[in-house]
């Protein structure tokens, strides 16, 4: 087949990448192997978190500074107002589908994990963060968490011990609650797979939904506020908690815990689905293996399903991720990039991959490891030239730390877009 | 300052201190026991459990193969449990000394070992896995034990005759009264407060830390500790014991364990102040890894899930010498003798293999001391658990309506304790930990009877983030019912989960490629990403 | 003991994305998912044969698992290959009924008439549903009064007027429920001027597999890659065929379920849409009369396992005035035989609910889907016919 463009990765990045394409006219297609990392996140979209381990009020602001002193982070080959356009290119997308997300007028907000730690992000979705929420958070006195008989996923007396030590919940009385769904009772007949989805299809159920907030209101004894694990609904979520909220005049917040994660399932779904409705084309459960290149131009990839058959594009987006999503493979003494075996940043030494501790304050040095790229973008291959046609975005990219930078999806986002931006103009160029 | 009394305190709850406790309960004579960390956390539970059939010695240490074979046989009675018979291969590939073969079933022969020679492909037919190339095949009544169980089942049965069991409790010093010892002085990690308990009679099976222990007594012995090293494979890669039939060295056995497999061992010295910071290191990996592949070529396609490594307890009798070469015999010193302090016992050096019998020997130089004239039943007395021997199929049907993975786990843990876990209660079986179908109810067993402090022990006690995931769901899972289940905090919880992820994070540290650094990526995604857990602060103390 | 090429299990992260996207899971708490019957439980199956879960036997086989797996978990193939590996089989005339495909069609073709009004009627089903446990709402295909093969045997005469030749492999469905379709791909061949060739095949084992019978499959397996070899005018040309489930056997479950060596015909096999959508866009397309439908896709789940989905799409996309809507992807629910069990029917038709909601919310002139059995299961449940892509092609040539 042929096209326009190939993203290979199906993740946040190649989505975003794929729909800015397909979104301009580009024939676009993704190949993803496997669900994305997206299925495991919060479901917020963090720009910058912390920098030299301290947390983040104002990420722009602190874009500056991290852009002034690393040369070869991402966020600085993409330059701050590309970053802004990025995230608001990204928040309408979802909007298309129903998913809205909010900030906190361009400073970071928190929101509460399932330790009840607090952490810095930029986009949350409604459940998450709001108008309502900003404001109700103020005057609060009451706060219920509560979780539901039966689910072992979350324990909301551990969220509550700490999230009461923090010093903005000082005046606040946290109570932990379990409650019992009687919709659970047929889903206990095999508690061996008991995970969010399974709660969150029961609140697939209208019907469902009317009866679960009167449990909740019932539980709830005058809070202001009542913290739930998030399984409000994988696609009519918006509805749900409308009728929570409306039923229980309470302000109901969503906290994402063990995989997989609903709040991350929703923002797939609903760039999937935009993705499509575009016109793309998405190659789900087939991996990239091997490319074939002329001149360090790429001229088609083939894959584990189509061998023989190659899938050729003019431009190519490599969005395939870090090490768990199989964008590079680390073996006892040896990493690299397996579909053009591009140039890493990497330690050859396995014992300096890690650090000593878990959670060692300055993370863990392979989690900067990947793709070396020139400020567009453009990866090098293993004699060191520019692969013309080719472009990385997301976790591949070396150089910063998803998680100590709090910049994940961030970086995602931006580099996707960033990335997409320069194909498109080829590709007009080109017409 | 809290104060108890008893006659025997024994120190170190390894398999010996367990076993003497187990020994001196059977006799009538109250003990108590008292473990700086948990039960079998020392070397006791950091060796490959393999249960020797006595033919790895045979060659070169008769009387330590005799005795691995007598012990062996009471085991398999009294432990089934705790025990596979999975039986042993020795086999010999093309480098290596063919007339070593030879020897070794003839050294079998004299120690009455049930050692037989059997066919390459034979061999083949037990363990498809194996090296094609092999030469030749031995076949040994070679089994597998499980070091924690067996440990936990004597504390049990102890405990539930009247025995008291402080575990996470230092010894800070054993009391005397002139020449006679009056009892140790304690500190309880937990509750962070010092006690006494006074005794005439103080074992000291505290191991290789037992050298510690004598100096606070002002005596000397000394220790020559020696560090061997191992590697885990993420599923059961052999069915049947795999020795190399050459003289004992580097990586020359594949033990299958319960799920999975462990490939065995170095031996390396160490000075004795380093006991406490033992760290495996990298070419002790690519030794195991390399050497292992030769028997099972599979090693090389497997996951390695884990490192780690034990510290083999050798006294020093004489000299200076290399780790394997010491005797493992057994050391029991009487210190009256020895160094004219009366009540002080020492038990030292010796095999998990043999304690029930380091045990005996023990007890009976107790209950000489005290007076005490019952005779030793612990060879024909079942360890709870091993009650009755009832087969996996009779159990499944017994609790038909939980699914057989679960019941035949449970079963084979805790043996006929099972009934004590499960229940058709819905509840009760859903699953904490997936990859070893750990249920809520074994959890919540282990914590109410078990002596389960941290999830490190639950660990211990269950297998619960052992297996390919290393706790990624299932330790937030378990650290939450510590809450539910036994006397422990929010914070505590909390704490502990910090401390059981860099538990669980030393041991995959030197196997960091692969799905093992995918599996750590993800793991770091969701407790420090998701959930913060780096956040916590510790509480200052 | 394990084989090395079986250890896949061996990289599952336990990131538990698989139980999301599990239809059977999703409909029914007796199924404990895709991870616990999959890479979880072999870890113990392979320690001790009896901690086999006799609950994994509700997994329909779909693959979605492995489509969502990150880790490259062949998690279906885990779970078929301990259903027959870890447990005792039993015989029941049911199953071994549905899983001789061509047994059934060589008899139901003979005496067709009489086999479509029994099949249909109240009282038969009430039998079969007593007798056999095969559940009375089930509707049951057609059989057709004369063979594909048989046609065929005048359509073979002028095939070699045609230089270039195509081996197809048309399936049980084909020659003895619907030849249409089979004359359908004919004549999209013949229009592409690819001259036809049909070979003694074999049922390809789907059902059999489905139904235990795995020494079965594997000679059915072994007799199909020996004549589709052997039928193979050049080392290049292509093996095609117009069933999902059929290219996947011959692709994926040769090799990787029943262990066969499937490479003299590997990379021969291609699945229809992408053998005609490759020629399209080598140029050879024949002329196309525009085609003034709305049509609904639905994307079967073992097409989106060989990742050839795509094809499908962009062929439909090539044929002039065709309006094609994307069906969100969902599981017809039927997977093969699974649908025509008493004890599967029920999850069955929940399973497929989720499609037959969308597409009566699309409401397209008609659904257009590559599988027989996800057609039979759509056009039960709802309103609308269901066309084969190629069908549609064969329309639109003039």
């Amino acid at each position: 087949m042929k096209f326009d463009c190939i993203i290979i990765g199906g993740g946040i990045s190649g989505l975003t990448a794929g729909i800015r394409c397909v979104e301009e006219g580009l024939h676009t297609a993704i190949i993803s192997s496997g669900m994305s990392a997206l299925h495991f996140s919060s479901g917020s979209i963090d720009v910058l978190g912390y920098v030299h381990n301290k947390v983040v009020y104002k990420p722009f602001e602190a874009l500056d500074t991290l852009t002034g002193t690393i040369a070869q982070h991402p966020y600085t080959k993409c330059g701050k107002p590309l970053i802004v356009e990025a995230l608001q290119f990204f928040k309408q997308e979802c909007e298309t589908q129903n998913v809205y997300l909010f900030d906190n007028e361009n400073l970071n907000h928190f929101h509460v994990t399932a330790l009840g730690t607090l952490k810095p992000t930029y986009f949350s979705q409604r459940s998450v963060f709001n108008e309502d929420v900003y404001n109700r958070f103020k005057s609060m006195k009451k706060i219920v968490i509560l979780n539901f008989e039966g689910y072992r996923d979350f324990h909301p007396k551990l969220a509550a011990a700490q999230l009461s030590k923090h010093a903005l919940f000082a005046n606040c009385e946290i109570i932990a609650k379990s409650i019992d769904m009687p919709q659970l009772q047929d889903i206990t007949r095999h508690p061996h797979e008991f995970r969010s989805v399974d709660i969150a299809r029961i609140f697939e159920n209208e019907e469902n939904v009317y009866r679960i907030a009167d449990v909740i209101r019932l539980a709830a004894e005058g809070a202001d506020f009542v913290v739930i694990p998030a399984f409000m609904g994988i696609h009519n979520f918006n509805q749900v908690h409308n009728i929570l909220q409306s039923r229980t005049r309470l302000l109901i917040y969503e906290i994402p815990t063990l995989p997989p994660s609903i709040l991350g399932l929703r923002i797939d779904n609903a760039l999937k689905s935009r993705f499509a409705q575009l016109g793309g084309v998405y190659i789900a459960g087939d991996k990239v293996v091997r490319a074939e290149s002329n001149n360090d131009v790429v001229q088609a990839v083939y894959t584990t399903n189509h061998p023989e058959n190659p899938l050729e594009a003019k431009f190519y987006i490599l969005a395939t991720g870090s090490f768990f999503s199989g964008g590079m493979i680390s073996e006892f003494n040896n990493m690299y990039e397996p579909v053009f075996k591009l140039k890493l940043h990497y330690e050859p030494e396995r014992n300096k991959w890690y650090s000593p501790q878990f959670f060692y304050s300055n993370s863990h040095p392979f989690l900067e490891y990947g793709v070396v790229t020139d400020e567009n973008l453009r990866p090098y291959d293993s004699k060191n030239n520019i692969i013309q046609n080719v472009y990385c975005s997301g976790a591949i990219l070396a150089h910063y730390n998803p998680i100590r930078e709090g910049c994940g999806s961030g970086v995602a986002i931006s580099t996707a877009y960033k990335a997409a931006n320069q194909i498109i103009s080829l590709y007009k160029l080109m017409r | 300052m809290k104060t108890l009394e008893t006659e025997v305190i024994i120190i170190g709850g390894g398999a010996t201190g367990c076993g003497v406790l187990r020994d001196c309960t059977l006799r009538g004579i109250k003990a108590i026991l008292i473990e700086k960390n948990d039960i079998a956390s020392g070397t006791t539970g950091r060796n490959h459990g393999l249960l020797h059939s006595g033919a790895r010695y045979a060659v070169k240490d008769l009387e330590s193969a005799t005795e691995c074979i007598k012990e062996n046989r009471i085991l398999k009675q009294i432990a089934w449990h705790c025990i596979e018979p999975t039986g042993g291969l020795f086999v010999t590939l093309p480098e290596d000394d063919p007339t070593y073969h030879n020897r070794l079933l003839e050294s079998c022969k004299f120690a009455g070992i049930d050692a037989k020679e059997i066919s390459v492909k034979k061999a083949l037919a037990i363990e498809p896995n194996l090296n094609p190339n092999i030469l030749s095949a031995i076949w040994v009544p070679d089994g597998t034990i499980d070091p924690f169980r067996l440990a936990s089942a004597n504390i049990l049965d102890s405990v539930e005759r009247g025995a008291l069991v402080f575990t996470h409790t230092e010894v800070e010093r054993i009391m005397l009264k002139q020449n006679q010892v009056a009892g140790v002085q304690c500190y309880d990690k937990i509750a962070r407060e010092y006690f006494e308990v006074y005794a005439p009679i103080v074992v000291n099976a505290a191991g290789v830390w037992g050298q510690h222990i004598c100096e606070t007594a002002g005596i000397e012995l000394k220790m020559f500790p020696s560090k061997g090293s191992m590697v885990i494979i993420d599923y059961r890669i052999n069915n049947v014991v795999v020795n190399r039939c050459r003289v004992p060295s580097d990586g020359d056995i594949i033990v299958p364990g319960d799920t999975v497999s462990l490939i065995g061992t170095t031996s390396r010295k160490i000075p004795y102040d380093k006991i406490d910071e033992l760290v495996v290191d990298d070419d002790e990996i690519d030794i195991l890894l390399a050497d292992g592949e030769k028997l099972i070529p599979n090693v090389s396609r497997t996951r390695v899930l884990r490192a780690y490594c034990g510290v083999r307890p050798l006294v020093a009798v004489s000299g200076e010498m290399d780790g394997r070469e010491i005797s493992r015999g057994v050391v029991l010193i009487d210190h009256k003798e020895r160094d004219n302090v009366q009540g002080l016992i020492t038990i030292a050096g010796g095999k998990l293999m043999t304690y029930r019998l380091m045990a005996q020997m023990t007890t009976d130089l107790i209950a000489k001391r005290i007076g005490n004239k019952k005779r030793c039943i612990t060879h024909k007395m079942p360890l709870p658990g091993s009650e009755k021997r009832v087969g996996y199929t009779k159990k499944i049907k017994y609790f038909s309506g939980i699914p057989n993975s679960v019941v035949g786990s449970t079963h084979y843990r805790h043996g006929e304790r099972v009934h004590n876990i499960l229940s058709l209660q819905k509840r009760n079986y859903g699953l904490i930990c997936e990859c070893e179908m750990v249920t809520l109810g074994e959890v919540e067993y282990a914590i109410k009877n078990l002596k389960v402090k941290d999830l490190v022990d639950l660990r211990r006690r269950t297998r619960i983030g052992m297996g390919p995931c290393q706790g990624e769901l299932c330790a937030y899972r378990a650290a939450g019912l510590f809450t539910e289940f036994g006397e422990f905090t929010p914070d505590t919880s909390t704490k502990l989960l910090k401390d059981f992820i860099e538990e669980r994070f030393k041991g995959m540290k030197p196997v960091l490629w692969g799905d093992g650094l995918r599996e750590f990526e993800f793991t770091y995604w969701i407790y420090q990403g998701l959930f913060g857990l780096g956040l916590v602060e510790e509480e200052e103390q | 003991m394990i084989k090395l090429e079986n250890i896949s299990f061996d990289h599952c992260i336990k990131c538990t994305v698989c139980t999301i996207y599990c239809p059977v899971a999703r409909v029914t708490h007796l199924y404990p998912g895709p991870k616990q019957s999959g890479p979880d439980t072999e870890r113990l199956r392979i320690k001790n044969p009896q901690l086999l879960d006799i609950s994994l036997k509700y997994c329909s086989n779909c693959k979605r698992c492995e489509i969502a797996c990150p880790s490259d978990v062949k998690i279906a193939d885990i779970i078929q290959t301990a259903k027959w590996r870890y447990s005792k089989k039993e015989f029941r005339i049911r199953d071994f009924l549905l899983s001789r495909t061509d047994l059934m069609g060589t008899f139901g073709t003979i005496f067709s008439p009489v086999v479509n009004f029994f099949t249909h009627l109240g009282i038969v089903k009430y039998f079969l549903d007593l007798i056999f446990q095969i559940p009375k709402g089930r509707t049951f295909p057609n059989y057709a009064s004369m063979t594909f093969r048989k046609w065929f045997k005048e359509a073979k005469k002028y095939q070699n007027k045609y230089l270039e030749k195509v081996v197809y492999f048309h399936g049980c469905y084909v020659n003895y429920n619907y030849p249409q379709l089979g004359k359908d791909v004919v004549k999209v061949l013949n229009a592409l001027g690819k001259g036809v060739i049909i070979t003694k095949e074999k049922c390809c084992g789907v059902p059999l597999i489905a139904n235990g019978y795995i020494k079965k499959a594997q000679s059915h397996g072994r007799h199909n890659i020996r004549v589709l070899s052997r039928a193979l005018p050049h080392e290049q040309a292509r093996i095609v065929s117009a069933s999902s489930s059929c290219s996947l056997a011959l692709k994926h479950e040769y090799p990787n379920l029943l262990e066969l060596d499937n490479t003299p015909i590997a990379n021969n096999i291609a699945y229809i849409t992408q053998y005609v959508l490759e020629e399209f866009e080598k140029g050879n397309i024949p002329n196309l009369k525009p085609l003034k439908y709305t049509v609904a896709y639905h994307s079967p789940c073992h097409l989106e396992r060989m990742g050839n989905v795509a094809f499908t799409i962009e062929l439909l996309r090539k044929i002039p005035g065709l309006t094609v809507k994307i069906l969100h992807s969902e599981c017809c629910g039927i997977s093969g035989t699974y649908g025509f069990k008493n004890e599967y029917y029920a999850i069955s038709q929940a399973v497929g609910s989720e499609l037959f909601k969308i597409i009566e919310e699309a409401n397209p002139d008609f659904v257009v889907t590559d599988c027989e059995t996800c057609k039979w299961q759509i056009e039960m449940n709802t309103k609308y016919t269901v066309v084969h892509p190629i069908s549609l092609l064969a329309k639109a040539i003039e």
